[in-house]
């Protein structure tokens, strides 16, 4: 059931717009590029990240497009599954998990950009390569997390879209995407790995870097903090859900 | 992880025991948008509630089909939806034996983008479906949809009635035990509702249990044992079919003379 809803969505994607499958990776290809140009060539601030830096930025843009589109459509979910949930005899997480496979998928689908950006700088990872599918499932289930609080909450209070917009954007600075946790101080270096996406983006670029991606104690607080969110967001989950039945 | 909750050793088909509802009101547009956006502002986040049932105790026996009445639609379809489980009442219990299929505005969600095919799946996956039964069946419910040769194209701009029988075969291939049906007998052409009738006739000689909300009731009172009333205070009274819809066009007609009809809702 839920891989005919995520095929729907991405039917949806690709039938809609004439490049199709070209835009998945035209998107985040243009981000990357734009960040490099500036960051790299303009302001010659390579020293933020780890080199090839344009390896390192697409490391951090493919992953983060995979959160920043999961974490929008997880607003919109309820209200655009508003008539299904009249209905539906199914459980009601199932329409969070359609839209962050969803948006996985899409994400497994850019994966050429990151062997491009591999052919360019001619480079290969190491062993810890491994780790990349680990990054993965916890981006996954911080996500699921994530969006088990977001996801109602929105519904309930529409007001709430807008600021999760804000946070999104916020949050793409306050994660190491454009620079290494290594560049900030020492001591908020394990503060700044409450964000999951911190331990995340570690696990992704283990396998190039495997001595400054990041910290051990900051991974571990990472994965901590993924746990800790999933529970909250099935308790929350939990607690919101008869309302948001209602509103259907 | 399935969220409907299933007693398989409760005697009754399903069993409501004081069980209440507040719905939150759709929003109208009260005083512009912009009163509305000042309010939100000054904190109000929780939306105006009407009261949709109060204090419901009652019982439907397997096999038993009933009729829901009621002035207003949103009333009924409340308590089709807490039969079937698909929301939750804020207080009291409601206990089902078997799975109630919820037939209520299925057509909706047909998508245009997509074919016959996919259509059904789908419907049927929402209904609890897996996709294997939904592939025994897949055939004859485009052909009693009279989609037969079209079940890979899309769906597109099918006329409302064609979407309607779509919708309507596939609830039923679903073979449950218990349909909760809004409104669906009201619509369609005749010939597909008298169609539908022979269905729930038969099924009902299966021992198929049907709690059954219209807006029409007229032509329906053969099919059934009898009637649910929700006035509009929102409590339930157990009738007989006649008795029920004798009370539903007393209160037609009394909503029909007030100025303005909102007036009662409000005051809830």
């Amino acid at each position: 059931m839920l891989r005919m809803l995520v095929r729907r969505d991405l039917q949806r994607q690709y039938t809609t717009f004439r490049l199709g499958y070209l835009w998945t990776l035209l998107e985040p290809l243009g981000m990357a590029a734009v960040l490099w140009f500036v960051f790299s060539v303009l302001l010659g601030a390579r020293s933020f990240g780890l080199s090839p830096y344009l390896l390192f930025i697409v490391l951090g843009v493919l992953p983060w497009w995979w959160f920043l589109k999961g974490m929008r459509a997880s607003t919109k979910v309820f209200r655009r599954a508003r008539g299904e949930l009249i209905f539906s005899l199914l459980p009601t997480q199932i329409w969070i998990l359609r839209v962050i496979i969803s948006s996985g998928i899409e994400f497994v689908l850019s994966l050429p950009i990151l062997i491009i950006a591999m052919a360019i700088t001619q480079s290969i990872p190491g062993p810890l390569i491994v780790l990349f599918p680990v990054a993965m499932v916890m981006q996954f289930i911080a996500m699921y997390g994530l969006a088990l609080i977001i996801a109602p909450a929105v519904a309930l209070t529409p007001d709430l879209g807008r600021t999760v917009r804000i946070v999104l954007r916020s949050l793409f600075y306050f994660t190491p995407i454009l620079y290494t946790l290594g560049r900030i101080p020492e001591v908020l270096q394990n503060v700044a790995a409450i964000n999951p996406l911190v331990g995340v983006f570690g696990l992704y670029r283990i396998g190039w870097w495997p001595d400054e991606a990041i910290p051990p104690s900051a991974l571990v607080v990472s994965v901590a903090s993924t746990l800790v969110i999933v529970v909250i967001g099935v308790i929350v989950f939990h607690r919101l859900e008869p309302r948001v039945l209602k509103e259907a | 992880m399935a969220r409907i909750r299933i007693e398989p050793n409760l005697e009754s088909a399903v069993d409501f025991r004081h069980v209440s509802l507040a719905l939150p009101k759709r929003k109208r547009r009260q005083g512009g948008g912009r009163r509305q956006r000042l309010r939100r502002l000054a904190g109000e986040t929780r939306r105006e509630e009407f009261a949709a049932v109060t204090d419901a105790s009652f019982t439907v026996h397997p096999g038993e089909s009933v009729l829901v009445l009621g002035a207003r639609s949103a009333h009924r379809r409340a308590l089709l939806r807490l039969a079937a489980g698909t929301v939750l009442p804020d207080s009291g219990t409601v206990e089902r034996r078997f799975l109630w299929v919820p037939m209520i505005d299925l057509a909706r969600t047909l998508g245009r983008g997509f074919t016959v095919r996919h259509n059904i799946y789908l419907l049927g996956g929402l209904l609890g479906m897996t996709p294997d039964q939904v592939a025994e069946f897949v055939a004859d419910i485009a052909d009693s949809a009279g989609l037969a040769s079209k079940l890979d194209r899309h769906l597109g701009q099918a006329p409302a009635s064609v979407r309607q029988k779509l919708a309507w075969t596939t609830a039923m291939a679903t073979n449950a035990q218990a349909f909760a049906i809004d409104e669906v007998l009201a619509v369609g052409e005749p010939a597909f509702r008298a169609q539908c009738f022979a269905h729930i006739a038969e099924l009902r000689s299966r021992g198929v249990t049907f709690l059954v909300a219209s807006e029409a009731p007229r032509q329906l009172d053969a099919h059934f044992d009898r009637s649910l009333y929700i006035d509009d205070e929102s409590r339930i009274h157990a009738l007989d079919v006649d008795g029920g819809i004798e009370r539903m066009r007393a209160a037609r007609r009394a909503l029909r003379s007030d100025e303005d009809p909102q007036d009662s809702e409000d005051d809830n």
